[in-house]
């Protein structure tokens, strides 16, 4: 009789290439730059790969110190932005924001704000993109990995668990860190929404150390 | 992985916290007594999260999460009349920014999503706002100083 192992290799083999399929289109994450950054007129900005390396080493060294799930939590960072091979890195502002780059340029540093019930529709509507673009890069691998990596990814978008609020929170706070590291470099860079989006969504008490040590370390000599 | 604190939910929050537990229960005997679920046949339901709900490992952990939110948890209700132009749990804020107007509800971290207009009490926004009065200007002291005019203040009529 055949052990569960063996069972789980042989599928492995059987859908070869279909991993590797999927292998190379979460590859194209490597050469997508972070739109948000190309707004704000970064030069050679980071990847969506870049960021997404970056937040999982930060899921693994801060979540030492709390009690959470660390295999979830490391999965969860590395598949969160998958969908976006597909979806494209959107913002919630892309219908509004003006193609004139002057007026783009105005607009930037203090994003617009929006009533309840149109923040509640953009959501909804990133989400149902996001959420097929995420069905049609997993549609070939083999239904447990499948699943898993569109559960991880439900968890995280709704932060339905401890470990898909504290993931979701992280993505801010990397991105957070980033828009430091290209302030320190050109003082001109804004980081007036990247400081204030962080205050509005972080509550986890870790995550809040970490801020205070960031605005120490960026704004204090 | 249990915490132990008061988990703040509005009337809404808390029926869908009592369901999901009602159905995972339900889903998880129904696996292991390897019946098909009846809730599964639901058309209702969201596909996406029928699909969530199907692992077994991820079932007893959200039990066990959801079992102790419901013995943690504390309702958020309407203050009296007198107190609602006061910003507590639950109201609903309209405030002016940079110009701006915002607007979002404070509301306990389980049900928080700022992308949504949902506010944590919890977050540094959220403790700044709590226990203003509409007309006052609350100071947000990240690095970089944000005014939150505080426009109008509403409660559910719950």
């Amino acid at each position: 009789m055949l052990k569960l192992s063996q069972v789980k290799s042989g599928l492995i083999l059987f859908f070869m290439k279909e991993i590797l399929n999927f292998l190379i289109k979460a590859g194209k994450l490597k050469e997508m730059p972070r739109r948000g950054w190309i707004l704000r007129g970064v030069k050679e900005p980071e990847t969506i790969a870049a960021h997404t390396f970056r937040m999982a080493i930060m899921a693994w060294v801060l979540c030492c110190y709390k009690k959470l799930n660390l295999n979830k939590i490391i999965k969860m960072a590395l598949i969160h932005d998958l969908c976006e091979v597909y979806a494209g890195d959107t913002t919630p502002y892309d219908k509004i924001l003006p193609k004139n780059k002057k007026k783009l340029k105005e607009i930037i540093p203090k994003w617009p704000r929006f009533l309840k019930e149109e923040k509640e529709n953009i959501f909804q509507e990133k989400h149902e993109k996001e959420g097929k673009a995420l069905k049609k890069i997993t549609s070939e691998l083999p239904t447990a990995l499948r699943k898993e990596i569109r559960n991880l990814w439900f968890d995280y978008e709704n932060g339905l668990t401890h470990e898909g609020k504290f993931v979701r929170q992280l993505d801010r706070v990397e991105s957070l860190l980033q828009a430091l590291e290209y302030f320190k470099k050109n003082k001109y860079f804004s980081t007036e929404t990247f400081w204030i989006q962080t205050e509005e969504l972080v509550d986890d008490p870790l995550l809040l150390k970490f801020i205070k040590t960031l605005e120490r370390s960026f704004y204090r000599k | 992985m249990v915490e132990r604190k008061n988990f703040y939910l509005t009337e809404e929050g808390l029926e869908r916290i009592k369901k999901e537990y009602k159905d995972l229960k339900q889903i998880k005997s129904s696996k292991t007594g390897g019946e098909v679920p009846r809730i599964l046949h639901s058309e209702d339901l969201n596909p996406e999260y029928l699909s969530f709900q199907e692992d077994l490992n991820f079932l007893e952990v959200r039990i066990m999460e959801l079992e102790n939110i419901l013995n943690n948890a504390e309702l958020i209700t309407s203050p009296p009349k007198d107190k609602q132009n006061v910003i507590g749990l639950g109201a609903t804020v309209s405030a002016e920014i940079d110009g701006q107007t915002d607007e979002f509800t404070i509301i306990g971290t389980l049900e928080a999503n700022p992308a949504l207009g949902r506010i944590s009490n919890e977050s540094p926004v959220g403790q700044a706002l709590l226990g203003h009065r509409t007309g006052e200007e609350v100071i947000v002291s990240s690095p970089i100083k944000t005014i939150y005019k505080i426009k109008k203040i509403r409660y559910s009529s719950s």
